[in-house]
């Protein structure tokens, strides 16, 4: 196949799977906008659900396509919760870092509750078709992969098209910008924050189904991903679904690449080492707004 | 001019009217109230120092747990420094602390400073001087673009790349394995607890000379209203890189003193995710920002990890995440906050 | 006795530990101009504050007409009509002129009346109109203050607060704005004004007070302040015209 050849497998194994990183950061992206805060246990709640998805079929033999249909929902309604349960009398304070220390304990406690529960061997859903490959021009794509393309970006849509198009996604939008001034229309920050909040568990729990058909993960794993979800959000910037969603992809694509050129380990390091030049030098990101 | 509302001078009559006020008013004007702190704050020296007469601290539980507590003093004051006065999340104590036991354990391996095993100041001052230079290095850029969350996210990012290096340190730190240190020296528990005491005091005394000076005004102004604070010219930058580094500093010591007691080091041992936890766990469980809030949350903490280790090893850090959960929702200023609360309102 | 709107009865509100009003009361008569003036930081734009339930008053009570608002949060002040159209216009500046519009009448009592509040707001200020996709941020100063004060005439206000809506606008433009208010209130919108420029609000005001450190240092109507001595000196400053 060549050198050519392999290069673009490498590309296309980071664009499919920096989706994912994608929208993990467009749930982080919409968190931080009402929130302002970042919410660190992201990474461990996607793998929550990546766990969910593996016992809904390794129990009731749900596929885990077909599981997002319970998932969505529950995601939507455990990030609701977890919300007015936890965050809601924090996201009133002046001292954003009591809301911050409450979402870092959360992880922790996501983390070591999964460890200690399901103990802390590798998962990963294995299927028919989880072994299906494609292989248009030469190139390898995996079957789920691409599944997880597809949902990173049917998600995407969904999140814009809430965003843009209905009342509560224009307030989001607003709040964003100005929590005081959304107050004085009469809008319930909380709700709002709810709202928000749910979407971005939402986007976990989607993402969790995509991390169990592709990769194989444990409970540590979490913390991997929302730094990389991290990582993604600052290359694309804040504000921005889709440039979050390019944000992941491009990363996805670094770290291929640097894994390929170098090594897996200091791939990661890569991954950072250009997060840290994006941060001091462009911190809106690629594609975000300015501050 | 000072103009106090009717409500203002009701409140005031009613405080004086408290009986821990009525008690103060009895005490002869010759001795003030700091001459009350001194003489208790000396009497609860004194007595620390005369456990070891009483207890054989050797076989005693009640020595170990003392112990724990000192060292958990000294890495909560640590977060305190950086988090609690200064307002910054610094996710890599648990990586200072880990450079300083290292660094004792190496320094130690290779006898620089020729006094043998046993506890060396200089050892122990280095120990924490090497994070501490690390913090101003890494500092310097860090908090001067980075605002708050994102100063985390690089904070991280340090405690990964340096947590990597030590695992593939090869030959000089001896990778996942780590450095295995004599320990025929010490058969007593005695220098432990005389040098956990003293590092105690030393990381309070700390935290007690930066509350009273002008840096703990600067750093309480940046951490009330950082754009106000630089508009009225404090240098925002000089003051938090210096909290960060007496952050690195008083985690680096605690590290030493660790590795004096551990005497196997390795990454999983010393640069473990708890060692980042358990500061930020005491200081929000007795109060942030406050002097005595970070001792009342090590002595909590400690008793837990002694009941803990018995009953409950695995379940350690779920129950951690949930207290601190717990207590930012309930009492997000902890223990001390909790005391304030009672005797302010009515 | 005509009716009072709103009566903010002997108010105190603090910032944490710092009083920031002492005893203020004021009323507001329906259908007036209130204009509320005072040097900067004098904390007019806390008093407004107070009312639309940003900040919660410590001690005294606020009344709309005759019943409390004390307890209540932003949005069911809002839902009574009270809106706050605050300082520096606050608009939502990566959306488009017609979203910020459509968030000012998000409560159902003015969502139920949208195209009729819609149409108030372009036949006051026209040039809204044309621009009715264009991200706010984009706007003129001049048409940004006018959007902010659209926005809030979406709400279907019974009690339309005014924070500094001069602030920053060119001369003229300066003309317009209060121009536009004495209009708005023929339109029976009671209108409680904060201002700093003192000359203009007292002209068009029916009551006026003077906010001075956190307690209302005169109150009276318009036309008398504006004669007042001490007013123009404090204030306006007497200029000696050269005519």
């Amino acid at each position: 196949m060549g050198e050519f050849g392999i290069i673009a497998q490498v590309l296309v194994n980071g664009i499919l799977f920096g989706t994912m990183y994608g929208i993990a950061a467009i749930g982080l992206s919409l968190i931080y906008g009402t929130m302002r805060i970042i919410f660190f246990a992201q990474g461990a709640i996607i793998v929550f659900f990546a766990y969910i998805c593996y016992w809904f079929f390794a129990l009731l033999g749900l596929d885990p396509y077909l599981s997002l249909i319970l998932i969505i929902p529950i995601s939507l309604l455990l990030g609701m919760g977890f919300y007015f349960g936890l965050f809601k009398e924090a996201a009133a304070l002046e001292d954003k870092n009591i809301s911050l220390l409450i979402a870092i304990g959360l992880m922790w406690l996501v983390e070591n509750f999964m460890a200690v529960v399901w103990s802390g061997d590798p998962r990963t859903v294995v299927t028919a078709y989880t072994s299906w490959v494609l292989r248009p021009g030469g190139l390898n794509i995996s079957f789920t992969r691409l599944m997880a393309l597809l949902i990173a970006l049917l998600s995407s849509v969904g999140v814009f098209v809430f965003l843009k198009r209905t009342l509560i996604g224009t307030a989001v939008r607003a709040a964003s910008e100005d929590m005081e001034s959304t107050t004085l229309m009469g809008i319930n920050p909380n709700w709002v924050n709810a709202v928000t909040f749910a979407i971005g568990i939402g986007l976990a729990g989607t993402a969790g189904v995509g991390l169990a058909t592709v990769y194989s993960f444990d409970p540590t794993y979490g913390f991997t991903f929302v730094i990389m979800s991290v990582i993604a959000l600052a290359f694309g910037g804040m504000g921005n679904v889709f440039g979050a969603l390019l944000g992941g992809i491009i990363l996805g694509v670094l770290q291929g690449l640097g894994a390929y050129f170098v090594s897996p380990t200091w791939a990661d390091a890569i991954c950072f080492g250009a997060f840290l030049l994006v941060l001091m030098f462009r911190p809106q990101g690629l594609f975000g707004k300015k501050e | 001019m000072v103009k106090k509302s009717k409500k203002q001078k009701m409140k005031d009559e009613k405080l004086a009217k408290h009986p821990f006020n009525l008690l103060k008013s009895l005490i002869p004007t010759k001795l003030t109230r700091n001459h009350i702190y001194i003489i208790i704050v000396a009497l609860i020296v004194a007595a620390f120092a005369t456990v070891p007469s009483f207890i054989d601290v050797d076989t005693s539980y009640f020595a170990y747990f003392l112990f724990l507590c000192f060292l958990y003093i000294v890495i909560a004051q640590g977060w305190n420094v950086v988090a609690g006065y200064a307002g910054q999340i610094s996710l890599c104590q648990n990586t200072f602390f880990g450079l300083g036991a290292y660094t004792t354990a190496l320094l130690w391996l290779l006898d620089v400073t020729k006094t043998g095993y046993y506890f060396d100041p200089v050892l122990m001052v280095l120990s924490g001087l090497v994070p501490a230079i690390l913090a101003i290095i890494i500092g310097i850029p860090l908090l001067s673009r980075l605002r708050g969350d994102y100063f985390a996210i690089g904070t991280l990012g340090v405690q990964f790349s340096v947590t990597v290096l030590f695992l593939k340190g090869g030959a000089f730190t001896k990778g996942a394995d780590g450095l295995h240190l004599p320990s025929t020296v010490f058969q007593s528990m005695t220098p432990y607890y005389w040098t956990g005491f003293l590092l105690a005091l030393f990381a309070i005394a700390v935290v007690y000379f930066i509350n009273r000076s002008r840096i703990g005004l600067a750093l309480k102004a940046i951490r009330e209203d950082e754009t106000a604070a630089a508009s009225r010219g404090v240098h925002i930058l000089k003051y938090k890189v210096f909290a960060f580094a007496v952050g690195a500093f008083l985690a680096g010591i605690g590290g030493s003193l660790f590795a004096y007691y551990l005497f196997h080091i390795n990454p999983d041992s010393v640069m473990h995710l708890n060692w980042l936890f358990f500061p930020i766990l005491m200081c929000v469980l007795g109060g942030n920002g406050t002097i005595i809030g970070p001792i009342i949350g090590a002595f909590f903490l400690a008793a837990i990890s002694s009941f803990g280790d018995v009953y409950f090893a695995q379940m350690h850090p779920i129950f951690s995440g949930l207290l601190i959960i717990l207590v930012m929702k309930f009492m997000p200023t902890g223990i001390i906050g909790l005391k304030d609360r009672i005797f302010s309102r009515r | 006795m005509a009716n009072q709107l709103l009566e903010v009865k002997g108010i105190d509100v603090f910032y944490g530990d710092a009083q920031a009003l002492w005893d203020v009361s004021i009323h507001v008569e329906e259908g007036a101009i209130i204009a509320l003036v005072g040097a900067n930081g004098a904390g007019k734009s806390t008093l407004l504050k107070a009312i639309s339930g940003l900040i919660h008053a410590r001690k005294g009570e606020i009344l709309l007409s005759g019943k409390s608002l004390s307890n209540l949060n932003p949005r069911e002040i809002v839902d009574r009509g009270v809106i706050h159209v605050p300082e520096g216009r606050r608009l939502f500046s990566t959306l488009t002129v017609l979203e910020n519009l459509k968030l000012g009448a998000y409560v159902p009592r003015a969502r139920s009346m949208f195209a009729e509040s819609l149409e108030r707001v372009f036949s006051l200020f026209p040039a809204l109109n044309t621009r009715i996709d264009q991200k706010a941020g984009s706007l003129s100063g001049g048409e940004q203050q006018m959007l902010a004060i659209g926005r809030g005439i979406m709400a279907q206000p019974k009690l339309l607060m005014l924070d500094e809506p001069s602030l920053g606008l060119s001369p003229i433009l300066v003309k317009t704005m209060f121009e536009l208010i004495s209009a708005l209130n023929e339109q029976k919108t009671t209108i409680l004004l904060v201002e700093q420029n003192i000359r203009q609000a007292l002209k068009i005001a029916h009551q006026a007070y003077v906010l001075k450190t956190g307690e209302i240092a005169m109150s009276g109507r318009g036309d008398e302040l504006l004669a007042n001595e001490e007013i123009r000196k404090a204030y306006i400053g007497e200029r000696v015209s050269k005519r």
